[in-house]
């Protein structure tokens, strides 16, 4: 199976403050990557890294997509080559109908029986954070991306919600080829979507990528993320 | 004007291009309804040139359209037009002001009344397409009569070289008035006045501004609601600043002379938010594109 990101040695600071350091990271076609840490340890700002949000400032280092080097590459042009980000707080978009978005936006048709009731109002005004989490999912879907980067789009939902955009990522996502990063701190999304490697990042490291999802997040449960500075079980990959 | 099927009154330069009445609707020349009508004479200051007289007697499912055009070079327009819409009717207006070509360095002049009677229901669209060297003036006075309600929609969709605006509105007894002004200028100098006043009891209106500036423009928008009597006024007036050429300056204005009457006012400028525009752009939206998206979208707020 051929690589579809390649992430070298990437360093990157926002706002002067280096906030990643040597990353590197490789993530196959088709694969589903979990990427896990606790709160302000720089998933985010991975996640912004590689879709090329301009607020990122890249120190050093390389971000490989399809064999392309696209470290210096528009954001809008990462996402037309098939890179596509579920945002984790979106902004609102006064004015800007859902419907009239997706007509802008999509590749493909989705179905749209979750987000019906949203169409007709203004993207992402007044929403829960569980619209919006939706809404963020419909969008990538519809770009019917090569890799989807999905960040805590499980966040502040429902029981029975989180089982429906489960489903989604399933069939739409996963089924359909697309590799997907998938950021969270959840297990019960984990166990759904089983991921083939798990990251754990601290401080603005990958210090750990294993193969099993469930013996670290057994670790983490209960030694805390700390405890993968020391721990000896787990595989590393990168 | 590409399609003129629908448009009831078509005014081109200094000639009437196509005049279509509608059962219920009486369309004449302003100065041919000076001469005509005695009772219209009070609302104009003097004996009109041109312009136009809609006198509308019966609730219309149809909108009732107008275009005033200008298609040759330096021309002026003086328009006095006067629009009366009787007790209880129902009625849509479509206004267009527009040039038909660039560069034409016209002179678009325009003022009137519209008179809601009692009870009646507007709801009016107004748009405005002019060229880079144009100047336009306008000055309309709406006067609503008791419970009458007016929805009006103004739209400055290509702006002219220089324009002056002045709208007010005056609202008796339990009238009501919902005013929205979008105003895209582009290397343009506006100066907007608008007022709504409170004259009845029971009586209430709503200006909207939405201002965006770039290239070298300068926006000033003075609105303003005075209530006389018992009422509930609001003003919400916006600007998007796009680049450090240009200027907006919004001053709303309350004045209260009845202790029961409550006005309030929010105002704001700001600029393109960086966080809109990359998330757009994540979406494989061109810079540009994404800036025209957040521009209307912020238009029609």
């Amino acid at each position: 199976m051929g690589k579809i990101l390649s992430i070298k040695d990437l360093s990157v600071r926002v706002a002067r403050k280096r906030i990643l350091e040597n990353i590197n990271l490789e993530i196959d076609e088709g694969e589903v990557f979990a990427l896990i840490g606790p709160n302000g340890c720089g998933k985010t700002t991975l996640a912004y890294s590689i879709m090329g949000i301009p607020t990122i400032k890249v120190e050093k280092g390389k971000i490989i997509f399809q064999g392309k080097d696209i470290t210096r590459l528009s954001v809008e042009k990462r996402a037309r080559l098939g890179i596509a980000l579920a945002f984790q707080n979106p902004p609102p978009l006064e004015g800007i109908l859902l419907k009239y978005l997706l007509q802008l936006i999509g590749k493909k048709k989705v179905e749209f029986d979750l987000v019906s009731h949203l169409l007709e109002r203004e993207v992402n005004v007044g929403f829960s954070g569980g619209e919006k989490k939706i809404s963020e999912l419909i969008q990538i879907i519809s770009m019917k991306p090569k890799l989807a980067i999905l960040d805590e789009i499980d966040s502040g939902l429902d029981i029975k919600k989180l089982e429906k955009v489960i489903r989604l990522i399933e069939r739409e996502l996963i089924q359909q080829g697309s590799s997907v990063i998938l950021i969270t701190h959840r297990p019960d999304i984990l166990r759904k979507l089983k991921p083939q490697r798990v990251g754990v990042m601290l401080d603005g490291k990958i210090i750990c990528i294993s193969l099993e999802w469930k013996k670290v997040w057994k670790s983490i449960k209960r030694w805390g993320y700390e405890g993968c500075r020391r721990c000896k079980l787990l595989v590393r990959r990168s | 004007m590409k399609d003129v099927g629908d448009v009831n009154y078509w005014y081109v330069d200094h000639e009437v291009r196509k005049l279509r009445e509608e059962k219920g609707v009486e369309i004449l020349e302003s100065s041919e309804a000076y001469k005509e009508y005695a009772w219209v004479r009070k609302y104009f200051h003097k004996k009109p040139k041109e312009g136009y007289f809609f006198w509308i007697k019966k609730s219309m499912k149809n909108p009732l359209i107008s275009c005033i055009s200008i298609s040759s070079k330096n021309l002026e327009q003086n328009l006095q037009n006067l629009i009366v819409i009787e007790k209880g009717v129902r009625v849509k207006l479509r206004g267009t002001c527009n040039v038909l070509a660039s560069n034409l360095c016209s002179r678009h002049i325009a003022g009137g009344t519209i008179v809601l009677r009692k009870n009646a229901t507007v709801e009016y669209l107004h748009v405005h397409s002019w060229g880079s060297k144009d100047h336009v003036e306008s000055q309309y006075e709406f006067l609503l009569e008791k419970n009458a309600k007016l929805k009006y929609l103004y739209n400055l969709s290509s702006s002219p070289k220089n324009m002056k605006m002045r709208t007010t509105i005056k609202c008796f007894d339990g009238a009501n008035a919902d005013v929205k002004i979008s105003i895209s200028s582009n290397n343009c100098s506006v100066n907007l006045q608008d007022e709504i006043e409170l004259l009845g009891k029971g009586s209430s209106g709503m200006i909207s501004i939405r201002v965006v500036a770039r290239n070298n423009s300068s926006v000033r928008a003075l609105s303003s609601v005075t209530a006389e009597e018992e009422g509930k006024g609001h003003l919400d007036c916006r600007g998007l600043l796009l680049d450090n050429s240009s200027s907006i300056e919004l001053i709303p204005k309350l004045s209260d002379r009845n202790k029961k009457a409550i006005l309030t006012h929010e105002a704001s400028i700001g600029r393109i938010s960086e966080e809109e525009l990359n998330y757009l752009r994540a979406r494989g939206i061109s810079k540009k594109k994404a800036i025209e998206l957040i521009i209307s979208g912020f238009l029609k707020t």
